[in-house]
């Protein structure tokens, strides 16, 4: 079974933000909930650079890891999903996330957290495939179509790549060989404790 | 006209020249491609607790922030050093009490009951007392289950099952940490006059307290040494528990976003583990260490002798305060 | 650990119905209306979720075992011309999904194209017609509308003549819809007809057409990954078209084509750039010449190319000595020897492409910097190759259409013009008398010392721009040459926040006696002003709930098909104008040749007529036919070449989207044209040549008394196999006589020249020869119908001949002023174009010692246009919440200005303020500002919100950045100064 993975070419992303509203259109995302967001670093600065993140989906996910209630799982494809019937609330996964995945919609008057919400890689959650509940909490699910997620599918240059990981990595390695540069796969050391060697 | 208009540009034009600069001087022969920024160099030169970010069009700070590592020690702190601490501590503090009692056993009121009573908590300290002690066994339980609950409950109770539970003891958290606040708060103005240290501490800390010792009592007036730290103690703890909870309780208030909830949790946790230690101390000691001491907090009124033993000052303020205005409850000597 | 194994079933599993039993809660088209009407509540209502926190779907999810049907439009937005796949079900808009066989996007979209389902949600659309009512709006149903304006502009007709109503339209409407509307304007009775071309690309239209004989871009956005060199001038690509830098960076990889950027910020654009170049903003053409003196000193420009295909570039470079490297870098702020090593680029690492946008454009010398522009790409042979030319990147979905179309003061459908010949030809098109229609306009009494205009005179005459229509009704109406000042508004899919000196523009609202806005929105048109009565409010439902043609900035004609009805009681814009036109009494007179059925004209109907008179730009062979046809076989066309193999049934050969001119008929099958003027390529497959528009030979006659003749014609430059060999006039009959070539006619084709040319037949055009048959022999025989004639570097017919540099009117170098002034005051399009004067008024007080910051604006990628829209799409309005003004990081830390910290921006003019939050950053340069112009429902500091009719206010408001623009106007268009003024700025 394939691992499949996120890679954010950074020196194609000119932070158009239709990984953002393609998440927000495919799965009804609300306002105040950002499952994938697009950072600029360096900006209005020589270097800059804009980078698509959301859930990296990790090998050995600190979310998983440090969950009071142990609502993640792992899908055969490698995709990190969580189940909201569980989830607390308690905030432990955005502690640990390195990227800034975990949402929480803010409930009562005070702000406090509701149900975690992330990118599910548009493969659902643990419903039953196609469900209407499934959609309700977790969003529409691609995967299951044989579809990749749509931020990937809709990047306007191409920048944030998904599908098999090592397919993915091939590609990007080409596209530096080709150009003579690259700033690298972010995220991926972090996330998969291995970079795209080129 | 015209001739006017050239005079006036001219004389401006003088005045510019010598002020103005080539605009675009900052950014000469800039090759944006050449000198992009590349992940690993940026991530190699990020400093411990630092994160990678940038900016973000949407109002929240918290996006704003790409890569932070240090939720990987965020999560070595919670899988790791935490339960290593907390078993370390509270285990270690179990440990002491049993061997404790085993070795001192109960200390027992020398002389024996007296048959007397003496008021020595009125009904508002109690509910000052039971009001926070209760929330805190919550607090604490509820505490220990987020944090080791899915080791030792989860395999037991299931998934579903334990997630409900885990649910309600974060409700309770939430919610019982006002009361305790509450009563934390309370408990200061109450007894803050009677817990200021002063030179008699000094004798009783010198003696141990008598615990050590049958049949030495050292002098004490309401509160001894023991008793004040253990006020100060419930003072800080709840204080830096209360305003680390805060926090925690409400997210989108923290500055800094990600950082400063992970520093929240940290020390809430660390000392939480220290705070449910010494209370335990203070339980036994308020219970089945020390014979007629559940009294004070339980009915409030405290056997003359063991007052006399533990708190002699006191009992004889108190005496003198009840001849200089004889009121009918006070027992007659 | 839970585990759970996603079973990947057969793409679309969902759609074949693979659950039937799960279709409960199916979402009938009526109950999404009515929960969508009953959603609007304010950000409040959509920050607020519900205790349990698992938000309850709006219009989704996809229903399993519920037939869902795929449709094909193309986004609203930019002029990229991105495929929208929809997936809709019961009517409802369900999903989209990535049009991964459209060579243009391959499945790709921005913000703003990922998110178009929610315009057909809707939440905060316009959905009954309105009306003010004492200040009250009210709602009216769609009778009572019509009959009330058309009473009232019948009433201001009579009164003040058909001029003193303004006919403002779209480049939202379909090709369809703008074609029909300009037929309105025409019947009407009035050349004050206009559209955001004006704003946008107006002086690109002008100063590309009078360089090389049509003003579109060049190649196209595919096309650019042939290039070797790629120079982005006034161009945030990244922002603006962002899938068009899916084309650009794979070009630069694969290429390591080189990538400038020379913009006054640090844009996202220019991040992706191997070289970026400040400049100061509106010295383009001081840029353009110092990099030019470079080439002709160095001897790299293309020699040949110059001697055969370019007329006047001796002029031009005796204009480029005067700016030696010193020179420049006073003026623009660019070191010599970074654009020394730029035009070095640019002229010997070939093919090299020119991409501008409205930086360029947005000027008083708007026209002039364009042809700066084309003189750059001539001098060093860029025109007319793969790889190269003009990539005029345009800002509206169809920009490009609108334009074509004819909504334009000074123009009939297809840049015919309004000369006599045009009007014609219109008129023999539409099958009406060219009397009827002359008798439609006034005849303009002498006033204020200038003559008179017959009917006929006024008919030829160009409108009023759009930049200025709030001066015609507000100034004297002696001051404006036509019969009265105006009364009345049209605005159809145009918003109110576009054009600058708004407190000027909001006072001239407030006299107006009509306004009408037509439109998906109430746009800021509707809130600003303090109207009380005499507005009306249209619901016009957008191109996902219509169907119709729009043209792509490369000249590529997508058919878009409906995707849902118009939501709530929203028309289309074909039914309205026909019932506007209806109550005019004119409609059965302008819809002869078009089917309508209930009240709406068949958009495939409207085309063919377009079809029927488009000859002039090669509209005639894109029938609606072969245009779905197009779309059917989308994944057949080349990525690079856009073009399908032959052997592909129905669009074999093509170019996707038959790219105008698509000669002759559509019986013909031309392909259409990738890529104007190139020579490389028969004219049957997309070859050019420079069109013939000029005249054969031009006489220069200098002050001095001398004169210089110029051979307009190309010499011994001609597209492959042509039979004529050097250069040639544009065809008449008459010039096919005398080839012989009149033989080829058919007898038909004779007869219908005979009929048109009446008692002369040799002076009938191409262009006006309804047959198609002079077109169809030049085919044949290898030429161009235009002619093959020479680009001309020197545009004797305007202004500024060779575009000279001058001063903003609002600069900060007052120092250059007396060197570089502005043009001398004048009358242009019926009022005084006063710039002289306000550049000097503004030198003498001194206005840049107050107001020290250079003020420019651009776009967001996440907004678009007025914004109205964009900002009422909540997917959008979450990403940018608070308009805002970019400061350089010095600029702010002298004025005590935080990031994010709310300032006051003050213009230099009206004291004029805005009040908007401060973007503290390096992407502008010290003395600069940028702020952009999507936002409105702010003024000066006052939030309108409670202006717009309820549930229909936008979620995000602001400040619109032409509360505090300035004064200027481009002399051959009318163009707006968008990009240059002064500000001051203080934290609030």
């Amino acid at each position: 079974m394939a691992r499949v993975k996120f890679l954010c070419d950074a020196d194609r992303c000119i932070e158009c933000n239709a990984c953002v509203t393609a998440c927000k259109n495919e799965h009804e995302v609300p306002w105040g909930i950002n499952r994938r967001r697009v950072v600029t670093i360096n900006d209005g600065k020589p270097g800059e650079r804009s980078v698509s993140m959301a859930c990296m989906h990790c090998t050995d996910a600190p979310c998983a890891a440090v969950c009071p209630v142990s609502c993640f799982y792992t899908t055969a494809d490698a995709v990190v999903l969580h189940s909201k019937d569980l989830c607390i609330g308690c905030g432990y996964c955005f502690y640990a996330c390195p990227f800034g995945a975990p949402q929480y919609p803010k409930v009562g008057n005070f702000g406090s957290r509701g149900k975690m919400d992330k990118c599910t890689y548009c493969a659902g959650g643990p419903e039953e495939d196609f469900s209407t509940v499934e959609f309700e909490k977790y969003g529409r699910n691609r995967l299951a179509e044989g579809k990749l997620p749509l931020c990937a599918e809709m990047c306007s240059t191409k920048s944030l790549l998904a599908g098999d990981g090592e397919m993915i990595a091939t590609i990007y390695k080409e596209r530096v060989m080709k150009r003579g540069y690259g700033s690298g796969a972010w995220g991926w050391k972090t996330a998969y404790k291995e970079t795209v060697a080129i | 006209m015209k001739a006017q208009f050239k005079i006036v540009v001219a004389a401006l034009a003088i005045i510019f020249a010598s002020v103005m600069l080539p605009a675009a001087a900052q950014y000469n022969n800039f090759q944006p491609t050449k000198e992009a920024v590349q992940e690993d160099k940026l991530l190699q030169q990020l400093k411990e607790g630092d994160r990678l970010s940038g900016r973000i069009s949407i109002p929240d700070a918290k996006a704003a922030s790409l890569i932070q590592p240090q939720g990987q020690s965020w999560r070595d702190f919670h899988q790791n050093k935490l339960p290593t601490i907390g078993g370390v501590v509270l285990l270690g503090m179990l440990g002491a009490l049993v061997l404790f009692f085993l070795v001192r056993g109960r200390v027992k009121i020398e002389h024996g009951f007296s048959g007397q009573t003496i008021t020595r908590f009125a009904s508002l300290d109690r509910f000052a007392h039971w009001m926070t002690a209760g929330c805190f066994i919550i607090l604490a339980l509820s505490g220990l289950n987020v944090s080791v609950g899915r080791i030792i409950i989860l395999p037991l109770l299931g998934p579903e099952t334990f997630a409900e539970l885990t649910h309600l003891g974060k409700l309770a958290h939430n919610y019982l940490a006002f009361p305790f606040m509450a009563g934390v708060a309370l408990m200061f103005l109450l007894w803050v006059k009677d817990n200021i240290p002063n030179k008699l501490d000094l004798e009783w800390i010198k003696q141990g307290g008598g615990l050590f010792s049958k049949g030495k009592h050292p002098l004490a007036e309401r509160f001894n040494a023991g008793q004040k730290v253990v006020f100060w103690i419930v003072m800080a703890g709840g204080t830096v528990m209360s305003v680390s909870g805060w926090f925690l309780l409400f997210p989108y208030m923290a500055p800094d976003g990600v950082t400063s909830l992970q520093l929240m949790t940290t020390v809430h946790a660390v000392l939480a583990v220290g705070f449910v230690a010494a209370m335990l101390a203070h339980a036994y000691i308020g219970s089945v260490g020390m014979e007629g001491a559940f009294d004070a907090m339980g009915t409030g009124e405290v056997d003359l002798n063991w007052a006399k033993e533990h708190h002699a000052l006191w009992v004889a303020e108190e005496q003198a305060k009840a001849a200089a205005v004889p009121r009918n409850s006070v027992p007659a000597e | 650990m839970l585990t759970k194994r996603k079973t990947a079933t057969a793409s679309r599993a969902r759609l074949s119905g693979l659950a039937a039993g799960l279709a409960s809660g199916v979402l009938d088209r009526r109950s999404f209306l009515r929960r969508s009407g009953l959603a609007a509540g304010g950000v409040a209502a959509i920050g607020s979720l519900s205790l349990g926190a698992v938000r309850k779907a709006e219009a989704g999810p996809v229903v399993a075992g519920v037939k869902s049907e795929i449709k094909k439009n193309v986004c609203t937005h930019c002029s990229v011309g991105c495929s929208v796949v929809a997936e809709v079900q019961n009517g409802v808009w369900v999903g989209q999904e990535p049009a991964f066989d459209s060579p243009i996007n391959r499945g790709s979209h921005c913000a703003k194209g990922a998110s178009v389902r929610e315009l057909v949600h809707g939440d905060r659309r316009l959905k009954y017609p309105m009306k003010l009512v004492n200040g009250e709006w009210t709602r009216i149903g769609w009778d009572q509308a019509i009959n009330e304006i058309g009473d009232k502009v019948n009433e201001i007709r009579a009164k003040s003549g058909a001029d003193s109503v303004y006919w403002l339209g779209s480049a939202k409407f379909s090709n369809e819809g703008a074609y029909l509307f300009r037929k309105l304007g025409a019947f009407w009775g009035t050349n004050s007809i206009d559209h955001q071309a004006r704003i946008c690309h107006s002086t690109t239209v002008a100063g590309v057409a009078n360089t090389w004989g049509y003003g579109a871009q060049t190649n196209s956005y595919n096309d650019i990954r042939n290039a070797k060199t790629i120079i982005f001038m006034g161009s945030n690509a990244a922002e603006a078209h962002p899938v068009s830098l899916q084309h650009v960076l794979s070009g630069k990889e694969m290429n390591r084509a080189n990538m400038i950027v020379l913009d006054p910020r640090f844009t996202r654009t220019a991040a992706h750039a191997t070289e970026y170049v400040r400049i100061r903003s509106g010295t383009d053409i001081a840029v353009i010449w110092g990099m030019m003196w470079h080439i002709f000193n160095n001897g790299w420009e293309d020699k040949e190319f110059i001697a055969q295909r370019v007329a006047g570039m001796d002029l031009v470079r005796a204009e480029v000595e005067k700016w030696n490297p010193e020179e420049t870098e006073r003026v623009t702020g660019i070191p010599s020897e970074q654009l020394k090593r730029v035009a070095e680029t640019f002229a010997k690492q070939r093919p090299s492409t020119f991409i501008w946008c409205m930086g360029g454009t947005q000027h008083t010398v708007g026209t002039a910097n364009v042809r700066a522009y084309c003189n750059l790409l001539l001098a060093t042979g860029n025109v007319g190759v793969f790889g190269g030319g003009a990539n005029i990147f345009r800002g509206h979905c169809n920009v490009q259409g609108a334009t074509d179309m004819g909504l334009d003061i000074t123009s009939l459908p297809l840049y015919y013009g309004l000369v006599e010949g045009a009007w014609k030809h219109w008129a023999r098109v539409w099958e009406v008398d060219y009397d009827f229609l002359q008798a439609r306009f006034d005849d303009v009494p002498a006033k204020s010392g200038r003559p008179a205009r017959t009917r006929k005179e006024n008919m030829e005459l160009p409108g009023i721009p759009s930049t200025r229509w709030f001066d015609a009704t507000s100034f004297n109406p002696d001051d404006v040459d036509q019969r009265d000042a105006l009364k009345a508004m049209m605005i159809f899919g145009h918003g109110g926040n576009t054009v600058p000196r708004m407190p000027d523009m909001i006072k001239a609202l407030e006299q107006l006696e009509l306004l009408v806005v037509a439109d998906p929105h109430p746009t800021t048109f509707a809130a600003i002003s303090g109207r009380k009565n005499g507005t009306y409010l249209l619901p016009i439902c957008t191109q996902f709930e219509t169907d119709g043609s729009r043209t792509a900035s490369n000249r590529s004609v997508q058919w878009g098909e409906k995707v849902v009805n118009p939501i709530f009681e929203s028309k289309d814009d074909y039914e309205v104008i026909y019932r506007l036109a209806s109550k005019l009494g004119f409609a059965d007179k302008m819809f002869k040749n078009i089917k309508v059925e209930n009240s709406r004209p068949v958009p495939e109907d409207i085309l063919r007529e377009i079809n029927r008179g488009g000859w002039s730009t090669g509209y005639s062979g894109q029938s609606p036919e072969r245009l779905k046809a197009h779309v059917r076989h989308r994944d057949k066309f080349d990525l690079v070449t856009l073009r399908a193999p032959a052997d592909v049934p129905e669009v074999g050969g093509d170019y996707y989207g038959l790219p105008w001119p698509c000669w002759g008929k559509p019986e013909l099958r031309h392909p259409g044209t990738h890529t104007l003027y190139n020579t490389n390529l028969h004219v049957k497959d997309g070859g050019g040549t420079f069109r013939a528009r000029f005249g054969t030979v031009y006489e220069d006659k200098k002050a001095d008394g001398t004169s210089k003749t110029y051979n307009m014609l190309a010499e011994g430059s001609y597209s492959k196999g042509s039979e004529l060999t050097d250069g040639y006039p544009e065809f008449t009959f008459g010039i096919l006589k005398k080839l012989g070539w009149d033989k080829d006619l058919t007898e038909e084709e004779v007869a219908t020249i005979t009929k048109i040319g009446g008692a002369n037949p040799d002076a009938v055009g191409w262009a006006i020869d309804l047959s198609g048959g002079i077109i169809r022999v030049c085919l044949d025989h290898g030429v161009l119908p235009y002619g093959n004639a020479k680009a001309r570097a020197t545009a004797w017919n305007l202004p500024d001949p060779v575009p000279v540099h001058r001063e903003p009117i609002y600069t900060p170098r007052t120092d250059l002023v007396a060197k570089y002034p502005t043009r001398p005051d004048g009358r242009q399009f019926r009022m005084m174009n006063a710039g002289f004067s306000v550049q000097k008024a503004a030198v003498e007080k001194g206005i840049a010692k107050d107001f020290p910051i250079i003020l420019t604006s651009g776009r967001l990628v996440e907004y678009e246009g007025g914004g109205e829209e964009t900002r009422s799409n909540k997917w959008l309005a979450e990403l940018q919440q608070d308009m805002f003004v970019e400061i350089n990081t010095a600029d702010a830390a002298s004025r005590g200005i935080a990031d994010g910290g709310w300032v006051w921006v003050y213009g230099p003019e009206n004291k004029s303020k805005a009040k908007v939050k401060a973007l503290v950053t390096d992407r502008v340069g010290k003395g600069v500002a940028f702020m952009p112009f999507h936002f409105a429902g702010w003024y000066q500091g006052v939030d309108q919100r409670g202006n717009y009719p309820k549930g229909t206010d936008p979620i995000v408001l602001g400040e619109s950045v032409n509360t505090v623009t300035t004064y200027g106007y481009d002399p051959v268009t009318g163009m707006h100064e968008g990009k240059v003024t002064l500000c001051q700025i203080q934290a609030a």
